[in-house]
């Protein structure tokens, strides 16, 4: 009985072809173009935490306790190269970075621009967060008073490689020194503090300039997915103040919060006039047939099985428009994926704010399993109606009424 | 035929109701997203403008490129004496901006220190209106410095404390004086507020040895659309190929820029629900139509052409727009008009988004005729390509074969 169900539901669904194409087409499109939006759109933000985490914060960053409020070079981790050896052996810390840092003015012969100095360890800083892959000039050389320099600084000042700046700060005694750099590269790290205003020397060099203990630090940046790992550093380091990538970036947070509200909104406007467009192709396929319908419970057929069928026919629909949809958004996420949106004619306003010219999407599973989900609901909600007119009707008069 | 497609839209309520309120959602949605956006982005440039940049600035040619003393404007009262004679200018200003150190015992912070003319810049920007604590700069301040809030808290300043300033004059000499902090702003703008402050130009200038030189001359307009314009004019004016007079458009490159990207991201995704809503009213005209081609084959034998279907079809979709239209353009433009006098706030949004050069928590909409204007039409449009491919299939059957269809 099953079997010729479906078979009726598989016919009828394409008595109407035009009509069923059409609803397809309409599933398809407004599937695939809704998968791309959403996997540009987080691949943008996905790609900001990434580099965010990987430039400066980690998944983890300690500081002390009044370094944020402050940012002031009285305000160091103390011991700061232990607390790493101690970091780096607890379970799920994958690297661990010191940094020490300073705000100063940042000249060249001609130009002048407030500049934060970031002392790192480039091996280090290698494999917590590929730092050479933010390589835009130059080569990555911290050797004989060596900087790299931020891209936006870099145009503020108009240097290059191999341009000479000084970097002129209160060190440690309250003294104005300065110390003479030169540019070996130039990086793009899509965080704006970093891009607009961060130059990066050797961490003992920076150390040895302000007159600081080559023990302390004023960031231990750490990485590590492991969620367990910052519930223990904060018990492990209460004295200090020890924040997540998102306590840190809450910028970032809302972007991701906004991110799921967009993409659900869109999800139910989008589903909700699917629901519509199923919804009047269904219900004007039922009323054709409703003599169809008649004879076929005049015959004996329980009510039960019309309305698998009409479930059937709807769903049929439903599952053909997501199919192609899946298919089509699938290509179009891939090929966003790699190859992604080429915005490189605003290349210089999107580097300001801290984007890249290339956006790359991302593919989830969540996305073609929520839409399936809305797509069998819509399909199955929107028959509920014209069933309801289909068991109200009386078969005698229904076969009786004119064709 | 008019008749005839009012009948129609009355006999068909089905498909009449469901055109309209999609019609109707899609208007609203059209007119209030491309509103917000552009509210948005009006705002971000309206408050950056007001803060400190000027509708249109003159500066020597590779200042901005290059930079250095050398390209300072040499002979300011010149350029000033052609700018009297323009009479859509409403104030202009010199401005001398250099970066420099500023420290006191304790504490250093690097910052661009700007000479001004402080009665001209009430007119010119909002620097007197961001005032917070202390007073406002006047012509004849001496080593006043009028500092940004955010500045002032990292240097660990307050009203009457010195700092000294160390920085390098327009000559290339070494330039070192104690300041006086007199006045505090805040703008709103993270980054200004951290990184900058002013002296009055007549105290800078000796101190930079900076008379009648200048970075640049900021004009601020009588009415900020006319910036093109007066720009060819100023730029006939000085006919001089060592200046460059830049609008605004120019001045703010990055952030017209990131506008236009952001409103092609935001067309896209409005795209996404138009063409969901374009499909949605298709198929039920073509639903509609495919039920009525034994109507339309009778229609034809009793002498209608096909472009009097054409026109049958046309005045259906019309009447049904134009009702849904005309409900929803007042109200989606009452709402525009409402929250364009009255912006949603929305606590914390500026600091949030403080890196993005947002200055206020006000999310503002767009009151623009012209823009609900197009907004409508392109809703009419869309709708009336929605009527081809069902006119397009009932065209494809003969008028006697069409009668006979079940």
């Amino acid at each position: 009985m099953y079997k010729l169900i479906l078979k009726l539901a598989w016919k009828n669904s394409f008595l109407r072809r035009s009509r069923t194409l059409l609803v397809i087409i309409m599933i398809a499109v407004s599937m695939s173009m809704m998968l791309a939006i959403e996997g540009i759109y987080d691949g943008m933000v996905e790609n900001m935490v990434d580099k965010n985490k990987r430039s400066d914060s980690g998944d983890i960053s300690i500081f002390a306790k009044e370094y944020r409020i402050n940012k002031d070079l009285a305000y160091m981790i103390k011991n700061a190269d232990e607390i790493k050896a101690q970091i780096e052996n607890m379970q799920g810390a994958q690297a661990v970075v010191l940094r020490v840092k300073a705000e100063g003015l940042l000249s060249t012969a001609r130009k002048s621009s407030f500049a934060s100095v970031v002392g790192i360890d480039l091996q280090e800083e290698e494999r917590f967060g590929k730092f050479s892959e933010f390589l835009k000039e130059g080569s990555i050389d911290l050797q004989k008073q060596g900087a790299i320099v931020g891209i936006e600084l870099a145009k503020t000042l108009k240097v290059g490689v191999g341009s000479k700046v000084v970097f002129s700060t209160q060190d440690i005694r309250g003294e104005i020194n300065s110390i003479a750099l030169y540019v070996r590269a130039i990086v793009q790290t899509t965080n704006i503090s970093l891009d607009n205003s961060a130059i990066f020397i050797d961490i003992n060099q920076l150390h040895k300039f302000l007159g600081t203990d080559s023990k302390n630090a004023m960031q231990i940046a750490i990485r590590g997915e492991d969620k367990e790992l910052y519930g223990k550093l904060k018990i492990a380091f209460a004295n200090l103040d020890v924040k997540s990538f998102l306590e840190l970036q809450p910028m970032i947070k809302q972007m991701q919060d906004l991110m799921i509200i967009f993409n659900s909104v869109t999800l139910l406007i989008v589903m909700g006039v699917v629901f519509i467009g199923i919804f009047g192709v269904m219900y004007v396929s039922i009323l054709d047939r409703v003599r169809e319908f008649g004879i076929m419970i005049s015959v004996g057929m329980h009510y039960k099985y019309i309305t698998i069928q009409i479930f059937l026919e709807s769903i049929v629909i439903g599952v053909l428009g997501y199919l192609s949809g899946a298919l089509l958004g699938a290509v179009l996420l891939t090929y966003l994926e790699h190859y992604g949106i080429d915005l490189s004619a605003f290349s210089d306003a999107l580097a300001t704010w801290g984007y890249e010219a290339v956006i790359y999407a991302t593919i989830k599973t969540s996305y073609f399993t929520t839409t399936l989900g809305a797509i069998m609901a819509a399909s199955i909600f929107s028959v509920i109606i014209p069933l309801r007119k289909i068991k109200k009707l009386n078969p005698i008069e229904v076969i009786k009424a004119e064709k | 035929m008019f008749k005839l497609a009012l009948k129609n839209i009355l006999f068909y309520k089905g498909r009449s109701i469901a055109t309209a309120v999609l019609t109707f959602v899609s208007t609203m949605l059209f007119i209030l997203y491309i509103s917000l956006q552009d509210g948005s982005h009006n705002s971000m440039l309206e408050n950056s403008l007001k803060i400190y940049t000027g509708a249109i600035e003159i500066y020597r040619k590779d200042y901005r490129d290059i930079g250095g003393n050398e390209y300072l404007i040499q002979d300011v009262k010149v350029i000033t004496d052609k700018l009297e004679k323009i009479d859509a200018i409403e104030e202009y200003s010199p401005r001398y901006e250099t970066y420099g150190l500023l420290s006191n015992k304790e504490y250093s912070a690097a910052s661009m220190v700007a000479g001004i003319e402080p009665n001209k810049e009430r007119v010119l920007s909002s620097l007197k209106s961001a005032l917070i604590e202390g007073s406002f700069l006047d012509d004849g301040s001496a080593n006043c410095i009028y500092m940004g809030a955010e500045l002032l808290k990292k240097l660990k300043l307050g009203i009457g404390d010195e700092v000294a300033f160390i920085g390098s004059a327009s000559d290339g000499s070494f330039a070192a004086d104690m300041l006086r902090v007199c006045g505090v702003f805040k703008t709103g703008s993270f980054e200004f507020d951290s990184s900058t402050s002013f002296v009055a130009r007549s105290y800078f200038d000796e101190l930079m040895n900076a008379k009648n030189r200048a970075s640049y001359i900021t004009l601020k307009l009588k009415n900020i659309e006319d910036a093109d314009k007066v720009n060819e004019q100023i730029i006939s004016m000085l006919d001089d190929e060592n200046l460059e007079s830049l609008t605004w458009k120019t001045l703010m490159k990055s952030m017209v820029e990131i506008m236009e990207i952001d409103s092609v991201f935001g067309y896209i995704s409005l795209s996404l629900f138009m063409v969901v809503i374009f499909f949605v009213i298709m198929i039920y005209g073509f639903v509609n139509v495919s039920s009525r081609i034994k109507e339309f084959g009778v229609l034809r034998c009793i002498g209608l052409s096909k472009r009097n279907i054409f026109l049958l079809l046309f005045y259906e979709i019309a009447l049904l727009s134009i009702f849904a239209t005309l409900l929803a353009t007042p109200i989606a433009a009452y709402i525009c008009y409402y929250y364009n006098i009255n912006p949603i706030v929305i606590d914390g949004i500026a600091d949030m988004y403080k890196d993005y050069g947002i200055v206020s928590d006000e999310i503002t909409f767009d009151y623009n005729l012209f823009t609900i204007g197009w907004n409508v039409g392109v809703i009419y449009l869309l709708n009336f390509l929605s009527i081809l491919y069902p006119y397009m299939y009932i065209n494809s059957f003969r008028p006697i074969e069409a009668t006979r269809h079940v």
